[in-house]
């Protein structure tokens, strides 16, 4: 029968974490008493029994299935990043090739055509929607007044190319003005492209 | 091996959950111990199982390699039992008693060394938590008493305490 007010210094002896005066201490206890050095041996047994203890269990059912669905989403989920990324890519690569088209002449080897004027703003309007749209859903990511700035600099851009499209509108022909959208769209296209990116 | 492991570890971070599923078929049985011994519930051992791998699917990306992937595994386990034990206090307490004894039978041990350690098992699932938390973390699984401080939210001298009532408990039951 161990001695209870030795319960802490014998388990600690056992552990061997005394400071070499308490260990001489526990070690002149044990010489006289019987009842503690038997509590020493059960308490070495039982130490080493629980490290020995298998280190495994194997579940008795499969627990795959039931993490797999869980992480599937957030694997769906980067799935939506990389195509938004995507997205931002060919968005990039749309608005590209149109600013490509609208750059005055002096500024490109060949001289854009203006025949697929139409066609080249319904593709920087598309882009671009997409891009706002993706940049909508992940909003969110971003903090507060990271929004708030990107939206006030995407109102003064959005006024800006109202203005320069309206006097592109009155001068079709106009070199410098198409430059200028060009050179207002890609702002946008820039904008966007770094906030999608940030918050995705 | 080494080289092996740190291959899936770098494509689970990229998003390869195939990677991740091998993770979780080398390190599932270690996990799965340490739940049960903790809870002393199959049932929420193997819920909380997949907590852990869930979380540290999430994690992942935290992973630097500053320590090996099972120690850093194994301790967010030990963080998610305890999170979970803390936020389902609500849930009503189901301690493992023996008439689940199935609950730590392993095919193909040795008959003696099965028993033992089967009366063993059976005796630290009956403990009560706090005991039974120490014990599991400082006997079983190694961990020194500080770390259980930290891990648990106690003091060092409650992680002592804690564990020479368990060894006391212990050898109560298993002379009996």
């Amino acid at each position: 029968m161990m001695c209870n007010e030795w319960e802490a210094q014998l388990n600690e002896y056992v552990d061997g974490t005394l400071a070499a005066e308490a260990r001489a201490l526990v070690e002149a206890h044990l010489a006289g008493c019987a009842g503690c050095r038997a509590a020493v041996v059960e308490l070495r047994a039982l130490v080493a029994s629980a490290a020995d203890l298998p280190k495994r269990i194997e579940p008795a059912r499969d627990l795959w299935t039931g993490i797999a669905a869980r992480v599937g989403k957030r694997e769906v989920r980067n799935g939506k990043r990389w195509w938004r990324t995507a997205l931002a890519a060919a968005a990039t690569i749309v608005i590209g090739f149109a600013l490509y088209r609208l750059l005055p002449p002096s500024a490109v080897h060949h001289r854009s055509e203006g025949t697929g004027w139409v066609a080249v703003q319904a593709e920087y309007e598309q882009a671009s929607d997409e891009l706002t749209r993706a940049l909508a859903t992940e909003r969110d990511r971003l903090a507060p007044a990271t929004v708030a700035l990107l939206e006030r600099n995407l109102a003064v851009i959005d006024a800006a190319l109202r203005e320069s499209r309206d006097a592109l509108a009155r001068d079709p022909e106009n070199v410098e003005l198409r430059g200028l959208v060009a050179s207002v769209a890609r702002e946008k296209v820039e904008l966007l492209r770094w906030a999608t990116r940030v918050a995705t | 091996m080494q080289a092996d492991s740190s291959d899936l570890i770098q494509r689970a971070q990229q998003g390869d959950q195939a990677a991740f599923e091998a993770l979780y078929r080398a390190h599932v049985g270690r996990v799965y111990a340490l739940c049960l011994r903790l809870t002393a519930d199959r049932a929420r051992a193997e819920e909380l199982t997949q907590d852990a791998f869930v979380r540290a699917w999430e994690r992942l990306a935290s992973f630097r390699g500053e320590s090996a992937f099972s120690s850093w595994l194994y301790r967010l386990t030990v963080n998610v039992v305890f999170l979970g034990q803390r936020a389902g206090q609500r849930r009503a307490l189901r301690v493992f008693t023996t008439e689940d004894p199935a609950a730590f039978e392993r095919p193909g041990d040795a008959a003696s060394t099965v028993a033992g350690q089967l009366d063993l098992e059976r005796a630290i699932a009956a403990l009560p938590p706090g005991a039974r938390e120490v014990f599991v973390l400082h006997d079983v699984e190694g961990y020194r008493h500080h770390e259980i401080a930290q891990l648990n939210g106690i003091a060092v001298g409650t992680s002592k305490a804690q564990l020479f009532r368990a060894r006391r408990l212990l050898r109560e039951a298993l002379s009996k």
